[in-house]
């Protein structure tokens, strides 16, 4: 070994490492056989972050229900437009026949690929039932599900346990509506558990050509599909995680479909890259200053109110969202059953309310802690708040908080820190049903994601009144008056939805979202 | 030689065992539950300490380290929650990305910055010697991902002659999405290696050996090429091996920029998320890199000059 040391100089080390850096970096390229077709119709578009799961029993968040929707069938689906609602898909006819039950009849000669058949209802079965046996993180979506009956190859019932109305706008046309054969997962995993990010079969008008993580997805007609073909022959999903990565990459011709950030709506909007539509969708999610009602501190509803008529919420929205964003009346968003056209406290506030709040509480030299989320958003949100609240003397002393650290301060089962808490800033995710919203509020949500312990019986029976109701009038009427006993409690000051602005190339496509601008892909026409 | 690199393996291994365990206790240490962060605000109670248990946070934390060192030993780095796939193969697919990106970035840098060192010192002063020196002071100072969004935004947005996010197929379109992110990253190397080399090429060519080599008619290209050079390389071959963990937080900035796969994108995202298999993973990745860097720049270092072999 000495003798080949001894007899490498130093000028051939020299020669050989360069020699080595290069043959690394050909050999560490991503020599990828794959070819983009150059041929046929072609769909680029972004996904704001990479896909977690194709499992739909299990699915991540709406990247991965995206690509879903495009690989596997489901009973019902959205229907695109500014409006909700939604059109069969799998099912020849879904009905209800009572409050607890919903019959469905399936398209005869659906495939799934893989030699696994046709789709039958004892996929169906297997599908909806396996969230619930695997206590899949999603498995709220179901509801009260109980089983599914099978009448024959094509019929079956879906079965709860009480009325869930949520189900037709919840549960069948998104996530964990998606249908998976039965035979194919237990080939896969055994026991019917997760399948992770390797579908065992397609049953959708797609199917996963190639994955390459935080690369691409390319998605290409199914062989096997016999219903309406899509328009673009092939769908290329590109994960961008960053909005300005994403509307620079739009820029620049790599993509032709994108949500846009707040921040740069209003400059996008007056002056568009050439043959762009911008499109400006209110999103379902809701921002909200939240206040802890067994805090000693907020105990007095005085209090609360003060704090609630000082905070001007169109001042937060210019500060924090770049002037783009609504004011939200509550929890739920312009379009779904429910909205109130106005909040009970105006979206300015009157400061000379606030102080006379304040006065009435006998309250001086009050402090109030504040935490928030340590993203660009909130803390702008908290910072405005912790001015205005100045105004009437409410000294706020501002926490930030790491994700981990912030989504378990006001759970019981996470040790004291409720107890701490006084005001927060939460924004809570949501599907376009007002259930959805209104449960996470309830008596026993209490310490678990009501943070604010408020607690209404009244409000509780409302809840459950609504998920009978199948008229959306009345629904309406009951969960505007459950937000209205939110605000009136003083524990709740709503501020926005946000927005989902999204923008696409006129001269390639024709996109098709949900109201909340969510894509949807099979929609899409190529022009 | 032998016994240097012995010694140097065993100070690696030391270091890479050290570095893994105090970041798994240090996530570990971070208040908040990961499990709320990965299932997100509508999980229950009994979900998450299903999850707990699926990741072996239901364990004491002696357990926990017991078994996490006890799979690497079997090269196994446990499984991601979600996607059901080895935390291995996640993070070695993204590797090759991250590696050729800063070898790209590092090449391009040493081969404009070290005949431009040689030139500015060979002739000092020089106009040329000078305005290498205003850019290299130019470079240095601009961080690299405002490099990137600006290359990116002439390059690729008004210009449209490169590509603007991606990391592409195959060698030559891999090779071209290289082009931007590389030159971001590497731009500030040239000014920092020219000046290095500049500097050092200086003190050498004033030494007696030199000296010696131009009394003989030598030419002074060939005394600059053949023995001021090799000597004058050393300080920047040791940088090199210390910048790789430079040229990986740079790294982490650059693939968010041009939406490129690679390790820097994947932390980020684990990170946020707390998705420990996937953090312990990369973590125990970039330290192997590191430390296989900084040992390989021991090691030429050794080999070119024998006296930094008594100094371990």
């Amino acid at each position: 070994m000495n003798n080949i040391v001894g007899s490498v100089s130093r000028r051939t080390l020299l020669k050989t490492g360069a020699a080595l850096g290069g043959g690394i970096i050909a050999a560490g390229m991503p020599l990828s056989q794959t070819i983009w077709a150059a041929e046929g119709k072609v769909l680029k578009a972004r996904a704001f972050r990479e896909l977690l799961t194709l499992d739909p029993g299990f699915y991540g968040g709406v990247a991965d229900v995206d690509v879903m929707n495009c690989i596997y069938s489901k009973l019902t689906h959205f229907k695109p437009g500014t409006e909700w609602g939604w059109d069969l898909e799998a099912a020849e006819k879904i009905e209800p026949v009572d409050p607890t039950h919903i019959r469905f009849r399936l398209k005869k000669g659906i495939k799934f690929t893989g030699g696994y058949g046709e789709l039958t209802a004892k996929d169906v079965k297997f599908s909806f039932e396996r969230i619930i046996k695997h206590k899949s993180p999603v498995a709220t979506e179901w509801g009260p599900l109980d089983h599914v009956e099978l009448e024959d190859d094509y019929t079956g019932v879906i079965v709860f346990k009480t009325p869930f109305a949520p189900a037709w706008l919840i549960s069948l046309p998104y996530g964990v509506g998606h249908i998976v054969s039965e035979d194919a997962v237990m080939k896969a995993t055994g026991d019917g558990s997760s399948f992770g990010v390797k579908p065992p079969a397609f049953s959708g008008p797609y199917v996963i050509a190639e994955w390459k993580a935080n690369e691409h997805l390319l998605l290409t007609r199914n062989p096997d599909w016999s219903g309406p073909k899509p328009g673009f022959d092939e769908i290329r999903i590109l994960p961008i995680g960053d909005e300005k990565a994403a509307e620079r990459a739009y820029q620049a011709g790599d993509i032709d479909f994108t949500r846009i950030s707040l921040d740069s709506l209003a400059s996008l909007k007056t002056n568009p890259p050439a043959d762009t539509t911008v499109e400006e969708h209110a999103s379902l999610s809701y921002t909200w200053l939240g206040m802890n009602l067994d805090h000693p501190k907020l105990k007095d509803i005085n209090v609360r109110k003060a704090v609630q008529w000082a905070i001007n919420v169109p001042q937060i929205l210019d500060a924090a969202y770049a002037g783009q964003a609504t004011v939200a009346t509550g929890l739920i968003a312009p379009g779904l059953v429910g909205h109130r056209d106005k909040a009970l406290v105006p979206p300015e506030g009157d400061l000379a309310k606030a102080k006379e709040f304040l006065e009435k509480a006998g309250v001086s030299d009050l402090t109030l802690t504040l935490d928030c989320l340590n993203d660009s958003t909130k803390s702008t949100i908290a910072q405005v708040i912790q001015a205005q609240l100045s105004q009437i003397g409410i000294t706020v002393d501002v926490k930030v908080q790491d994700s981990g650290s912030f989504w378990t301060i006001g759970s019981e089962a996470d040790g004291d820190r409720w107890k701490d808490m006084q005001l927060i800033i939460i924004e809570y995710t949501m599907l376009p049903d007002p259930y959805y919203a209104t449960s996470s509020f309830v008596s026993e949500q209490v310490g678990v994601w009501n943070w604010q312990r408020f607690s209404s019986k009244h409000f509780d029976e409302l809840n459950e009144k609504a998920l009978a109701l199948d008229d959306p009038s009345e629904r309406a009427k009951l969960y505007r008056e459950m937000q209205d006993l939110m605000e009136e409690s003083g524990a709740y000051r709503f501020l926005t939805h946000g927005g989902t602005p999204v923008m696409y190339r006129t001269t390639q496509i024709q996109a098709a979202t949900r109201p909340d601008g969510v894509p949807l892909y099979l929609e899409f026409k190529p022009v | 030689m032998w016994l240097y690199f012995l010694k140097r393996m065993a100070l690696a291994i030391a270091i890479i065992a050290i570095a893994v365990a105090l970041m798994f206790l240090m996530i570990r240490a971070v208040p908040g539950d990961p499990a709320a962060i990965l299932l997100g605000p509508r999980s229950t109670p009994e979900m998450r300490a299903l999850l707990h248990e699926q990741m072996g946070l239901d364990k004491p934390l002696v357990v926990q380290i017991i078994t996490f060192f006890g799979g690497l030993l079997h090269g196994n780095l446990g499984f991601d929650v979600f996607s059901q796939r080895p935390v291995a193969d996640i993070v070695l697919e993204q590797l090759p990305f991250t590696i050729e990106l800063i070898l790209v970035s590092i090449l391009w840098a040493v081969v404009v910055a070290v005949p431009l060192g040689c030139y500015s010192a060979v002739r000092r002063n020089s106009f040329v010697d000078q305005v290498a020196g205003v850019l290299a002071v130019a470079t240095i100072a601009i961080p690299s991902f405002v490099m990137a969004v600006y290359a990116l935004l002439i390059f690729a947005v008004t210009l449209r002659w490169l590509p603007a996010i991606g990391a592409g197929n195959g060698f030559w379109d891999g090779l071209i999405h290289l082009i931007l992110p590389g030159f971001a990253i590497g731009v500030g190397w040239v000014g920092y290696i020219s000046r290095l080399v500049r500097a050092s090429m200086l003190e050498i060519l004033g030494e007696n050996h030199i000296r010696m080599a131009r009394s003989f008619g030598i030419s002074e290209w060939r005394i600059v090429a053949r023995y001021a050079l090799p000597l004058a390389i050393l300080p920047t071959v040791t940088i090199l091996g210390v910048g790789i963990a430079w040229l990986l937080s740079s790294a982490v900035f650059i693939e968010v920029v041009f939406a490129r796969p690679g390790i820097g994108a994947l932390i980020v995202n684990a990170v946020n998320t707390r998705n420990y298999p996937i953090v312990m993973g990369v973590v125990l990745v970039t330290t192997l890199l590191i430390v296989t860097a900084t040992t390989l720049s021991d090691l030429i270092n050794a080999f070119l000059d024998p006296r930094t072999r008594e100094k371990l």
